[in-house]
């Protein structure tokens, strides 16, 4: 591995030291492979192929390691390591173009091959390994050599797929597509690794056991990082503390380099591990922490002594995942944030909520957390009020970073306590960058600040931060502890021995596990005496939820003594702390962990909004449905009303028989002469067209009536948000009754108009008499609306103006008379669409981008 | 609930609570009027169990020492106390003094093998406990809790309620977001005890009581008892106990807290449905509205169109009856243009429409009663104003049928024939005869002067012809005049009949318009009456 390493890092000294913190990860990601093989498949079973691909590359690194020692296998082995190196090495854009280039096709060809060749590795090839970790923990070169045989075994199972074959041959090529592999295998694969490497000395074990032993092997060579460079294949162990150096981070960079170099020989040590002796894990760096680690991995993780320390030399992702990953996230960002829940349904606040809670995760943790996911871990303590947060953050921290109290709650404003030398990140990155950073606490220090406070009694690599509450009345408090778990690499859960069996708690230990995000859980403040019980009470209920494998802490009520508890209570807290803050390894494979579940919940949680905004979309269809559905129903009765003739009732009735009875009828038809019809209208003319105008006015007055208390009704039937939206609506507007008057007026105008110039038809008749256009559109009007029922109106106009003209002007007056009220029924229903709308506008569309989004998310992982 | 003498009974109360159950259906939030209905029966069964039994019910969160508390208060280990959390699952009760507790403790569903008496205790000179039923209650802030709502049920059902809470949780969201905010009023029937004291130093202690007491303050209790206990050393126990016995003695917290409840209660209803100015809204339909209704309907049917047109008409048709006649005649000489357009029947089928039916225009029927609901419901709460909307159209459907077949029966009939038209008829043709007769005498004897045959000689009487035609022109004058006096009596007496049908018509419309519209209304502004009458009652 080494060897393969070096070859790397002359290739590209930049990428090389991209590469080497790639490597990092990777490298730990792929000495785990046998284990992953194993692991994988539990971890993510959803991602199988991904999985696959991730062992395959295992695999393959496996092989390549072992293949290295013969130079054509290892090119192959490279390729592999490549693949996940030269996403890091997109810093250096010359070395990983060239492997890019070539490797590409093979990537893809590869992946799917690789899974198998994966799930033969996991089975076949293992025991090979096994072999080789025996052989492989002297050298590096010694590993590849072992991992040769490993290799051979892959590549068997895999011969079918020319690809596979080909990724050992072609080294570089094969390289670039790994890298996406590994991205979306990777991280997850990576921190099954991880975990596989931690697992597996217990569980994986036993079945893979020969990938255990390459583990621990490679392992040791990830760490080393060799393993990329192993394509350059001479220089082993020097390239690795060069490429350190080159990895940019000044003094950590050569502390790294350090590190590695104490790395190689963790491999040494590895082999021990392989063994199985969980002490032997220990860092070689920390003479001290080795032993507690030791401890540590005896309670918590087994895993931790496989990795040798490395500081931030593992990379994140491959540059290119990166790339596309954040593209997929900002896209996801901006869908999310163009969503608005305008309309106050049942769980629209939750939906609103969980929008704000999503886009603050992005912005707080998932987008600077992909970008460089080297950074330190974030450690969050959360937990009830008055759990002890705070005082464990002190203890821990040995310092008075936050302050503690009787009062509940007693933390608002959340304190980070981290070394200095990652006092930097914190302070100026992006995580949580919408956090004001202040030094002290500060009276008026709001909700949306962060006091960060160095100490040097942290670790390096880790940092604590003690979160308000998730319980207490201040409910703003819960809001903040939930911005920061969002944040969070890591959860350190805190409850007591009298709130262990609190809801609240329960919730919160349900959302860790929802959002698969790493946790720990510490049990404080219990009673020696009653310790056993508690515990043992406190496990089954975990092991009940599904969480009976997690870290647990036990922490004795104590003497408080200046804020701090003793510190023989913490000591086991710490090592787990510095073990994390050593073992790079583990500790990226937690943070990948817990980014990888983050972002696994995006899976449901940005469709579960799109699907509230597909619920507003309806509703505000259903009431815009409504909206119509009611007025159309009222312009169909006002057109029943029209043509069944209950129009000519009361008044208008009346005055027809005024007018037709009185003579007026017949003295408006006699032989009127010429010129003189222009005179006033008799009175009884007048009363009678105000009476019609009165009628019609009515008739769609009680219709606008009708449909607005119909639309009121239905909304309220729909939900309680209807009835509040639909208040003050269930009445027509103020203007109908002079907006409707105006309109009858005008139509009558016209009609009036129409019969006068359109109704001359009959010469006959306009020889023989002349006729007061008024009083002839007023007969018209009520044959008209006088229903089905032929009568002396109908004789009178059809005699007049002839049955076609009639037919001409009766229909294109009442059609007329239509759009006049359908005008009006329109504006009234606008005041509906105008309050919809001022709950804000769902856009559909939206809806299909968010679902658009995650599924680009998927694919870019 | 220092005020609670000047305070109507609770009897009082609780009858108005009573009358609001009964009207809320439809008009109040159903989680309300169900919470209302609820108490109801609460109070009701209460009253009627033990008066001398005091219930006190210790409740708080998981682990902050409420069945330590409970043994210390009763001196007994009667409730397991222990580690693991939750402890307690189900209710215990202690009973100082069990004569006639045992119905009580049924009501509260306490469960036999739970139920432990002090009796004996009262030789210990705990007689001021006399009357105690203490509860130790399952916690309400566990994962247990989310699916036992025991706690719940027996903090609403219990006359006084300790909250036990702790040093670690006694800011917890669990505690007061669900209960101390609902406090407000409940100072009376609540105390605190701030458990586990010994854990704190004293100033820690001292800054903790200050904490607690403006939180709770905060959240509405004005003012909290608060009692720091420590169920361990015994320390505050007593004090404690002292505040339960002062309770348990004057035997009035189960009446406070129901009226506490009432009172929250009664502020609920008031938030969704202020009494403000509803009781002002008018409680009767008032005359001038009334007058409105009335005219509006009249309106509809078109009672004063009506009267015109039967005035017109009756002219226009009097004309044929009682007019002189010869100027018809020769109106009727003139040519007729609708002969041309074969339309010369149309004059009878005029008569035929003009023949006289009264209807109601269906839109404008229903829009009058609309205008007296909007009116009078304008300023009420929107539920009410839509009842009161139903109520007023309850029967708008038939109304329109109702007033058309209702007035039909008092529409004048246009068609018909006074007798004395025919009299005048008579009189104008005997008239018309007169001058015939004139007219032939005159041209006789100007035709035939003198040769007049004998019988009639006095025709020929040429002496007399003058006289004939001042007697034909005063013929001619007295048609005329007749005439014109007649129409005049027409006028006159459709005019008469017109006022009395409008009277008549206006009659009969008010008389339907009271009983299908105004009727029902009031009955809902009866009920709106009454249930914010009911609301003042109950507020107190």
């Amino acid at each position: 591995m080494n060897t393969a390493m070096d070859d790397g890092r002359p290739e590209s000294p930049g990428e090389q030291t991209l590469n080497f913190r790639a490597i990092s990860d990777d490298t730990p990601a792929e000495p785990p492979p046998p284990a992953f093989d194993a692991f994988a498949p539990r971890v993510a079973p959803s991602r199988a192929s991904e999985p696959a691909h991730a062992h395959e590359r295992a695999t393959k690194d496996v092989p390549t390691q072992n293949d290295e020692p013969p130079r054509p296998d290892r090119p192959a082995p490279n390729d592999e390591h490549a693949r996940e190196d030269a996403p890091r090495e997109d810093t250096d854009p010359e070395g990983a173009a060239p492997s890019a280039e070539e490797p590409a096709p093979e990537h893809e060809t590869g992946h799917p091959d690789l899974a198998a060749a994966a799930r033969d590795d996991a089975t076949a090839p293992d025991e090979p390994v096994l072999g080789d970790r025996t052989g492989p923990e002297p050298v590096p070169g010694d590993r590849t050599g072992q991992g040769e045989p490993v290799a051979d075994d892959f590549t068997d199972p895999d011969e079918p797929d020319p690809d596979d074959d080909r990724s050992p041959e072609a080294p570089a090529a094969p390289e670039a597509p790994a890298t996406e592999v590994a991205f979306s295998g990777d991280g997850s694969a990576a921190v099954e690794d991880v975990r596989a490497q931690a697992e597996s000395p217990d569980d994986a074990f036993s079945p893979d056991e020969p990938v255990a032993a390459p583990n621990p092997v490679t392992s040791t060579e990830h760490p080393a990082e060799p393993v990329e460079p192993v394509e350059p294949v001479e220089p082993v162990e020097l390239v690795e503390p060069v490429e350190p150096v080159e990895s940019a981070d000044g003094a950590e960079a050569t502390g790294e380099d350090d590190h590695r170099a104490d790395v190689v020989e963790p491999g040494d040590r590895a082999e021990p591990t392989a063994p199985g002796d969980p002490a032997e894990p220990a860092t070689p760096g920390d003479p001290a922490e080795p032993t507690t680690c030791g401890d540590h991995t005896d309670a918590l993780h087994p895993d931790a002594p496989a990795e040798p320390p490395r500081r931030r030399g593992g990379e994140g992702l491959p540059p290119e995942t990166v790339a596309a990953l954040t593209a997929a996230l900002d896209t996801l960002r901006a869908s999310v944030s163009e969503v608005r829940f305008g309309l106050d349904l049942p769980g629209a606040e939750e939906a609103r909520q969980a929008q704000a809670d999503l886009l603050t995760q992005l912005q707080d943790y998932v987008l600077p957390r992909v970008r460089t996911s080297t950074a330190p871990a974030l450690i969050v303590v959360a937990g009830s009020t008055g759990a002890g947060k705070s005082t464990l953050v002190n203890s821990l921290a040995e310092k008075n970073v936050s302050r503690t109290g009787v009062r509940r709650p007693t933390t608002g404003v959340p304190v980070l306590a981290c070394h200095p030398e990652d006092r930097a990140w914190f302070a100026e990155g992006e995580l949580l960058a919408g956090l004001r950073r202040i030094d002290t606490p500060q009276p008026d220090a709001g909700l949306d600040s962060m006091i960060v406070v160095p100490t040097e009694k942290l670790p390096q690599g880790v940092a604590l931060l003690d979160t308000p509450d998730i319980d207490s009345v201040v409910e703003e408090h819960h809001e903040i502890a939930q911005r920061m778990l969002d944040a969070a690499d890591l959860w350190v859960f805190v409850t007591t021995a009298a709130r262990y069996a609190d809801a609240p708690a329960w919730n919160l230990l349900r959302l860790a596990k929802e959002r698969g995000a790493r946790l720990a859980i510490v049990l404080s403040r219990v009673q020696p005496r009653a310790r056993d019980v508690v515990l043992k009470h406190f496990v089954r209920m975990l092991t009940e939820y599904g969480l009976g494998e997690i870290d647990r802490f036990v922490i004795n009520e104590a003497k408080v003594v200046d804020g701090r508890l003793p510190d023989s209570e913490v000591t086991e807290l710490r090592l787990w702390l510095a073990e994390l803050s050593v073992d790079e390894e583990r500790r990226e494979q937690a943070v990948r962990e817990t980014l990888n579940g983050v972002l696994n919940s995006f899976r449901t949680r940005v469709p579960a909004l799109a699907k509230h905004l597909e619920v507003q979309v309806a509703f505000r269809t259903e009431l815009r449905a409504d909206v119509e559905a009611a007025y159309r129903n009222a312009l169909s009765e006002t057109d029943k009303a029209f043509r069944g003739g209950t129009l000519i009732h009361g008044e208008v009735l009346a005055r027809w028989q005024d007018f037709a009875g009185s003579g007026d009828l017949l003295r408006t038809l006699h032989l009127r002469k010429r010129g003189r019809s222009a005179g006033q209208a008799p009175e009884r003319v007048m009363a009678f067209r105000t009476a019609l105008r009165a009628g019609l006015e009515s008739v769609i007055v009680a219709g606008a009536n009708r449909a607005a208390e119909e639309v009121a009704a239905r909304w309220r039937h729909r939900s309680p948000l209807g009835a509040k939206l639909a208040e003050d609506l269930d009445r027509p507007s103020d203007d109908l009754v002079r907006h409707a008057s105006r309109a009858i007026a005008a139509w009558q105008e016209h009609v009036t108009e129409m019969v006068r110039t359109d109704g001359v038809a009959k010469r006959s008749v306009s020889k023989l008499l002349s006729f007061d256009a008024d009083s002839l559109s007023l007969i018209f009007m009520v044959a008209m609306f006088s229903g089905p029922v032929e009568g002396l109106q109908h004789r009178l106009v059809t005699a007049l103006l002839g049955a076609e003209s009639l037919r001409g002007i009766g229909a294109k007056a009442l059609s007329d008379l239509r759009a006049r009220i359908g005008m009006l029924f329109d504006e009234e229903s606008m005041r509906y669409a105008h309050v919809l709308d001022s709950a804000g506008i769902p856009d559909e569309s939206i809806a299909t981008r968010l679902y658009q989004a995650t599924y680009n998310l998927e694919v870019a992982r | 609930m220092t005020t609670v003498a000047a305070r109507p009974s609770l009897a009082t109360r609780l009858t108005a609570l009573t009358k609001i159950v009964e009207l809320g259906p439809g008009r109040l939030e159903p989680k309300l009027l169900a919470e209302a209905s609820t108490l109801l029966t609460r109070a009701g069964e209460r009253l009627k169990l033990s008066s001398e039994h005091t219930v006190v019910a210790l409740a708080g969160g998981t682990g902050s020492g409420k069945s330590s508390l409970f043994n210390a208060l009763s001196g007994l280990e009667l409730s397991p106390t222990g580690v693991r959390r939750p402890t307690t699952a189900r209710t215990h009760a202690c009973v100082w003094g069990l004569e006639g507790a045992t119905p009580l403790l049924d009501w509260l569903q306490i469960q036999w093998r739970h139920r432990f008496s002090r009796s004996s205790a009262l030789d210990k000179g705990e007689t001021q406990l006399n009357g105690l039923i203490l509860l130790d209650l399952p916690d309400h802030d566990s994962i247990r809790a989310l699916t036992d709502n025991e706690a719940d049920r027996l903090i609403g059902v219990a006359d006084l309620v300790v909250w036990v809470l702790d040093p670690q949780k006694y800011a917890d969201a669990s505690t007061h977001r669900r209960y101390v905010t609902e406090l407000a009023g409940h100072e009376a029937v609540t105390v605190f005890a701030l458990n586990q004291a010994d854990r704190l130093s004293a100033e820690e202690l001292a800054e903790l009581v200050i904490d607690l007491n403006d939180l709770l303050r905060r959240e509405g209790v004005e003012h909290p008892s608060v009692v720091p206990t420590s169920a361990v050393t015994g320390r505050g126990v007593d004090s404690l106990k002292s505040v339960i016995a002062a309770a348990v003695s004057r035997r009035r917290a189960a009446v406070q807290k129901l009226e506490a409840d009432l009172h929250r209660l009664e502020q609920r209803i008031a938030q969704t449905m202020p009494v403000g100015e509803a009781l002002s809204a008018p409680s009767t339909v008032d005359d001038a509205r009334r007058l409105g209704l009335t005219d509006a309907l009249c309106d509809a049917v078109g009672v004063p169109a009506v009267g015109e047109a039967m005035e017109n008409v009756y002219a226009e048709r009097s004309m044929s009856w009682v007019g002189w006649p010869y100027p018809r005649w020769l109106a009727k000489l003139r040519p007729n243009p609708l002969k041309a357009l074969r339309l010369h029947d149309v004059a009878d089928e005029i008569r035929g429409i003009a023949s006289g039916s009264v209807s109601a225009q269906p839109a404008e029927v229903v829009n009058a009663v609309q205008a007296l609901a909007d009116g009078l419901s304008s300023d009420m709460h929107p539920v009410w104003r839509s009842s009161l909307n139903h109520a007023a159209r309850s029967q708008a459907a038939k109304l329109p049928k109702a007033l058309t077949d209702d007035l039909s029966e008092a529409a004048p009939r246009l068609d018909r024939v006074p007798w004395w038209w025919r009299l005048l008829k008579m009189w104008q043709y005997t008239l018309v005869a007169g001058f015939v007769l004139g007219l032939a005498w005159l041209a006789t004897g100007l035709l035939f002067p003198g040769q007049a045959p004998l019988g009639v000689r006095l025709l020929g009487d040429t002496a007399a012809l003058p006289w004939v035609g001042l007697m034909m022109a005063a013929v001619l004058g007295l048609g005329a005049l007749s005439g014109i006096a007649a129409r005049n009596f027409v006028e006159l007496g459709a005019s008469k009949e017109r006022e009395r049908l409008e009277r008549e018509m206006r009659r009969r419309v008010s008389a339907i318009a009271e009983t299908m519209v105004v009727e029902p209304v009031e009955r809902e502004l009866g009920r709106h009456h009454a249930f914010y009458t009911a609301m003042r009652a109950m507020a107190g």
